[in-house]
């Protein structure tokens, strides 16, 4: 069995930061990622992004994975890197058990882990939801922005939170029809200026619509949408008519949580912050001592406050297993800082009353 | 359905490989998943629903939420949106659960 200082699950910008965060205090990391490369989502991320420059606002979330690495490498003597493994279990012994490209199990024992597992996409409860051609959002990205492929000609998105009109956006710049964006809720919920550009392209934004039902032999053909009431029942004689091939689904998305309660953390349903979730303290230790969660899992936000809430973690991590740094205090102050700033805005209010939950 | 032009990103395609799908051969580029590589050549549905028969295609794109099992060079249950294509790839409907070789 290998043994080591903190295993860091999960490469995306929470995984990221922790290990940059933990290695720079003179920790060393091991960083285990599923994927065959290191980024997570963000390498799908075409837009720049929002917040402070110290969650490089300005920047493509497709560029920030490079600036990460290089950051990284600056402390590599301290860091392992494992692709393409995926942890299949955390014991209550603390040993950690990893699958490497479906064929080498092995098994590790470390002082500390920080879970960043990330979240995954929603569905939506409509007839033939399972038709092929009706694809989360987030998976959409990955086909047009990671590989270069067309979902096909006409969508219909369904969300207008951030990515719903984000991916909306992304879609025309592939070159592919967006024929209007849905949501159920009476006002949309990404942020103005996004919902303006997807405006001036000419495609409405339906609020207090849903899908009714989807329609089609073995692939999706046609959409029926209709309207709903304050309380989300569907009003009889709204209903319309959309001749889409996809149907992109972007109603949220909820956190990747199977490790921490396999590990025994006590977890909480927090509707704010969009599922199941682990109870922590300030530096996001969960109740099972020296095991840390960061990013989405400890609540769906966005990639900004999963890069410092990793950050955080990483440094109190290895704080705990006897790397503290110098600056240990005035880092940890500017972390907490950092997270209050991008929680201020009314989304941010909501996420608070979230976290407010969970924060023992 | 491949994008030709893009304002912001550039597609570094790799080298143009061939592998098969249900027996036919198809094309796609190395350093793409095998699901891309389909979607790509217009095949969306990827296989059937275990009981009810009803097709299924991927939803996730990320290896979660597992709707685009596959057969690949007689393998049972490979998430095909996670996998890397390769050249000479045998990639088939899978039916049922699928066995263990």
């Amino acid at each position: 069995m290998k043994q080591a200082e903190l295993v860091i699950i999960g490469g995306g910008p929470a995984g990221l930061c922790a290990a940059i965060s933990a290695a720079s205090s003179g920790a060393h990391v091991i960083i285990i990622e599923r994927n065959k490369r290191l980024g997570g989502q963000l390498v799908k991320q075409t837009h720049m992004f929002f917040g402070s420059e110290k969650q490089f606002a300005s920047t493509r979330g497709i560029d920030i994975t490079g600036i990460l690495l290089n950051e990284l490498n600056k402390y590599k003597e301290n860091v392992e890197i494992f692709t393409d493994t995926t942890v299949t279990g955390m014991f209550e012994d603390g040993v950690i058990t990893a699958l490497h490209k479906e064929d080498k199990y092995f098994k590790i024992n470390p002082k500390a882990v920080v879970v960043a597992t990330g979240a995954f996409e929603k569905a939506l409860a409509f007839p033939n939801n399972d038709l092929p051609g009706i694809y989360g959002a987030g998976a959409v990205q990955t086909l047009m922005n990671v590989y270069g492929v067309k979902p096909g000609n006409k969508v219909l998105m369904v969300g207008a939170g951030n990515i719903g009109l984000i991916v909306s956006y992304q879609l025309m710049q592939a070159g592919v029809e967006v024929e209007a964006i849905l949501d159920a809720a009476p006002k949309i919920g990404g942020y103005l200026v996004h919902a303006s550009k997807i405006r001036r392209m000419g495609v409405p934004i339906l609020t207090s619509h849903t899908v009714k039902e989807a329609i089609g032999k073995d692939c999706l053909e046609k959409a029926i949408v209709c309207e709903v009431d304050e309380k989300f029942n569907q009003i009889a004689g709204t209903e319309m008519e959309f001749d889409v091939d996809v149907m992109c689904i972007s109603v949220g998305l909820t956190p990747l949580n199977e490790l921490l309660s396999m590990r025994g953390c006590q977890m909480k349903y927090v509707p704010q912050l969009s599922g199941f979730v682990p109870l922590r303290n300030g530096n996001y230790e969960t109740t099972v001592e020296n095991v840390f969660a960061a990013g989405d899992t400890t609540g769906v936000e966005e990639a900004s406050s999963a890069m410092v809430e990793g950050y955080l973690a990483g440094l109190c991590a290895a704080e705990k297993i006897g790397y503290r740094p110098d600056d240990f205090k005035e880092r940890k102050l500017d972390y907490v800082k950092q997270l209050n700033d991008l929680r201020s805005g009314p989304v941010g209010r909501h996420i608070l009353a979230g976290i407010e939950q969970i924060v023992i | 359905m491949r994008i030709e032009k893009h304002p912001i990103l550039e597609f570094h395609k790799g080298r143009k490989i061939k592998f098969t799908f249900n027996g036919q051969e198809v094309e796609g580029f190395e350093g793409e998943t095998i699901a891309a590589a389909l979607h790509a050549a217009g095949v969306k549905i990827l296989g059937k629903s275990l009981f009810l028969h009803r097709p299924r295609g991927f939803y996730c794109a990320i290896g979660n939420c597992s709707s685009c099992l596959m057969k690949v060079n007689g393998a049972a249950n490979v998430k095909t949106c996670v996998t890397d294509l390769e050249d000479g790839m045998v990639v088939d409907t899978q039916e049922g659960k699928g066995v263990i070789v």
